[in-house]
């Protein structure tokens, strides 16, 4: 049988110059959805009525702090966890529901998910084996990430990153339109990093749906269109990337140096900021403009050295957002 | 059918069945003599006088030729199965130790599919060890029952029917081993535990039913067929032994067994969660 909907294959070159082969589709709608998904162990409400979306043709990243109910969300989305209640489909379906799934739905869960005794190509062809595929399929997964010269060799010999290329083989193995990777990052070399970023993009940019899960925030911001970010099994924001930035516009933080901390500290106690004391002697005020900074100092007669805005990024507002709700549950 | 030949090539990309089969060749070698030297003992028995009078029928007919061929002509059984079980679980427990699991079931999100096939491949390589053994029986055993001044008996019906149940015999132990394997997920866990249940246990319950039969009641000797390796014991004896069940009572004891494993297996994997 051969692969469905591959209209034509197109080759790009990655950073380290691997001939990467890329099924091209044409696009289609391939949501997905979540709704009221809701998952009770004995004594956590692990995830509790999250509801969202993930649109096609961009990535987006699935942000939390450990333990949010991210993986367990995924789980759920992938039938490998029952929830207590509420759906998740992909495409309108559920997982259970789709027709030979790997076709659709590429997941890279763990790093470590293949026998220590088996070699990569092995790995692939029983998956291909399982799946109706052909067993050339396992050399072409294999050549997209860059792995060919490493398919003999055993699973146990592979370093972090080779593990969670083999995983992207592996979910790449159906040419599938919706692809779901749970913190794909863990492990890669910065220059791994780039070159899955360059991938994932690719891959959104050919229509795809693409869901990645992550706490390596900075890389999301380079990364993701859209952003949802739970924290404590509850969806805490969602939307796309700069206008999640924008709407914290009243979290820029600023630096303020001054020879008499205490004085402008009480100057600004009205305006209820939160400040801190940075080791070089400046204070980090966040809840003020610079602006409405430099009055109050103005009025108290505060003698300032220094006044400088900082731009929220997104791990600022992650980190706002998920305040009080993070830690361990 | 995927499914399945998915199961065989992962046992074929991994050192597991060629190791099996490096234990196995020792094992069938040993299982060989010491049925040679039990028969020898049983035959210089079966002409002394010094045996108790109720004990004196079984050791009779155990001696007749045809049983004492069928016994060596199905050696190996005891350990065979015992490996058989544990291949059948590792197929199951092998994928929570290296955590396949979760592709596996992406892959096929029928849970209930996935075991049937891990069930067909257990029995399939059931059967290759029961192929093998019997292979090897065929080919040493005649020499054996030569220097035992017993017939050969290759056209005995009595013969083959032994060796035919004994190809039962592994392939349901196999599909208790998947059972099993379902039921105690972890690697070391179930592989020590049906190892040592499967000796000690058959030991121990020999010993419980004689116990019982001695000083409780006399007919729970009987029951002693329930015990699994009894059951799958009692199938390959060439001709009814005296005080002891008919062999298929043995079968069905022992089917009995495989679909309670079997059902249960899959009825549990299809609610787990896998994490």
């Amino acid at each position: 049988m051969d692969r469905p909907r591959s209209a034509t294959l197109i080759t790009r070159t990655s950073p380290k110059g691997v001939s990467v082969t890329v099924g091209q589709t044409s696009p289609g709608s391939e949501e997905i959805v979540v709704r009221n998904l809701t998952k009770h162990y004995k004594q956590l409400r692990a995830v509790d009525d999250l509801s969202f979306t993930v649109r096609s043709g961009r990535v987006t990243g699935f942000l939390g702090p450990n333990g949010a109910g991210k993986t367990t969300t995924l789980r759920m989305l992938l039938n490998l966890v029952t929830p207590t209640s509420g759906t998740a489909t992909i495409g309108g379906q559920r997982y259970l529901e789709l027709d030979q799934p790997i076709r659709h739905v590429g997941a890279v869960l763990e790093a470590s998910s293949a026998h220590r005794g088996r070699t990569g190509v092995n790995h692939l062809r029983v998956i291909c084996a399982a799946a109706g595929l052909p067993r050339e399929r396992a050399d072409e997964a294999l050549a997209l990430v860059g792995l060919t010269p490493a398919a003999k060799r055993k699973f146990k010999g592979y370093s972090l990153g080779m593990k969670q290329r083999l995983g992207i083989a592996a979910a790449m193995l159906g040419d599938p339109r919706v692809l779901i990777l749970d913190e794909p990052a863990n492990g890669l070399d910065p220059e791994g990093i780039r070159w899955m970023r360059d991938l994932l993009k690719a891959l959104a940019a050919e229509g795809r749906t693409i869901l990645v899960s992550s706490h390596l925030l900075s890389e999301m911001q380079q990364l993701a269109d859209d952003v949802v970010i739970v924290a404590a099994g509850k969806l805490v924001r969602q939307g796309p990337v700069d206008e999640v930035l924008g709407s914290m516009g009243a979290a820029v933080q600023v630096r303020v140096r001054t020879p008499d901390p205490a004085k402008l500290t009480t100057a600004l106690a009205a305006f209820q900021p939160s400040i801190t004391p940075l080791p070089d002697g400046a204070l980090l005020v966040t809840g003020m403009e610079t602006a409405a900074i430099g009055h109050a100092a103005f009025t108290a007669s505060v003698e300032l050295h220094e006044l400088t805005g900082e731009r929220a990024d997104l791990e600022q507002v992650f980190l706002q957002l998920t305040a009080g709700k993070a830690g361990i549950r | 059918m995927n499914l399945v030949r998915s199961e065989l090539t992962k046992l074929r990309t991994t050192s597991t069945w060629w190791v099996f089969t490096l234990i196995m060749i020792p094992l069938w070698a040993l299982a060989v003599l010491y049925n040679w030297g039990s028969s020898y003992a049983t035959q210089q028995a079966s002409t002394a006088s010094d045996v108790p009078a109720d004990q004196a029928e079984v050791v009779q007919v155990a001696g007749e030729a045809i049983n004492v061929a069928t016994t060596l002509y199905t050696s190996g059984q005891f350990l065979g199965v015992l490996l058989v079980m544990l291949l059948g679980a590792i197929i199951v427990t092998n994928e929570f130790f290296h955590q396949t699991a979760t592709t596996t079931f992406l892959v096929s999100p029928h849970r209930e599919r996935v075991i049937l096939a891990k069930l067909i491949t257990a029995v399939l390589v059931g059967l290759l060890f029961w192929l093998v053994t019997t292979v090897l029986n065929l080919i040493a055993v005649p020499f054996v029952l030569d220097a035992l001044n017993v017939p050969v008996q290759l056209g005995e019906a009595g013969v083959w029917r032994a060796v035919g149940l004994n190809a039962l015999a592994f392939a349901l132990w196999a599909i208790v081993g998947v059972g099993a394997g379902v039921l105690i997920r972890s690697q070391l866990g179930a592989t020590l535990t049906l190892s040592l249940g499967y000796v000690i246990g058959t030991m121990g319950a020999s010993l419980v039913f004689f116990l019982l039969a001695e000083y409780v009641a006399e007919w729970f000797e009987k029951l002693q067929v329930l015990v699994p390796t009894t059951a799958s014991a009692l199938m390959i004896s060439g001709t009814e032994l005296p005080g002891n069940p008919p062999r298929w009572v043995g079968a069905a004891v022992l089917i009995g067994y495989a679909l309670v494993t079997g059902l249960l297996g899959t009825a549990i994997m299809k609610r787990r969660d896998i994490s």
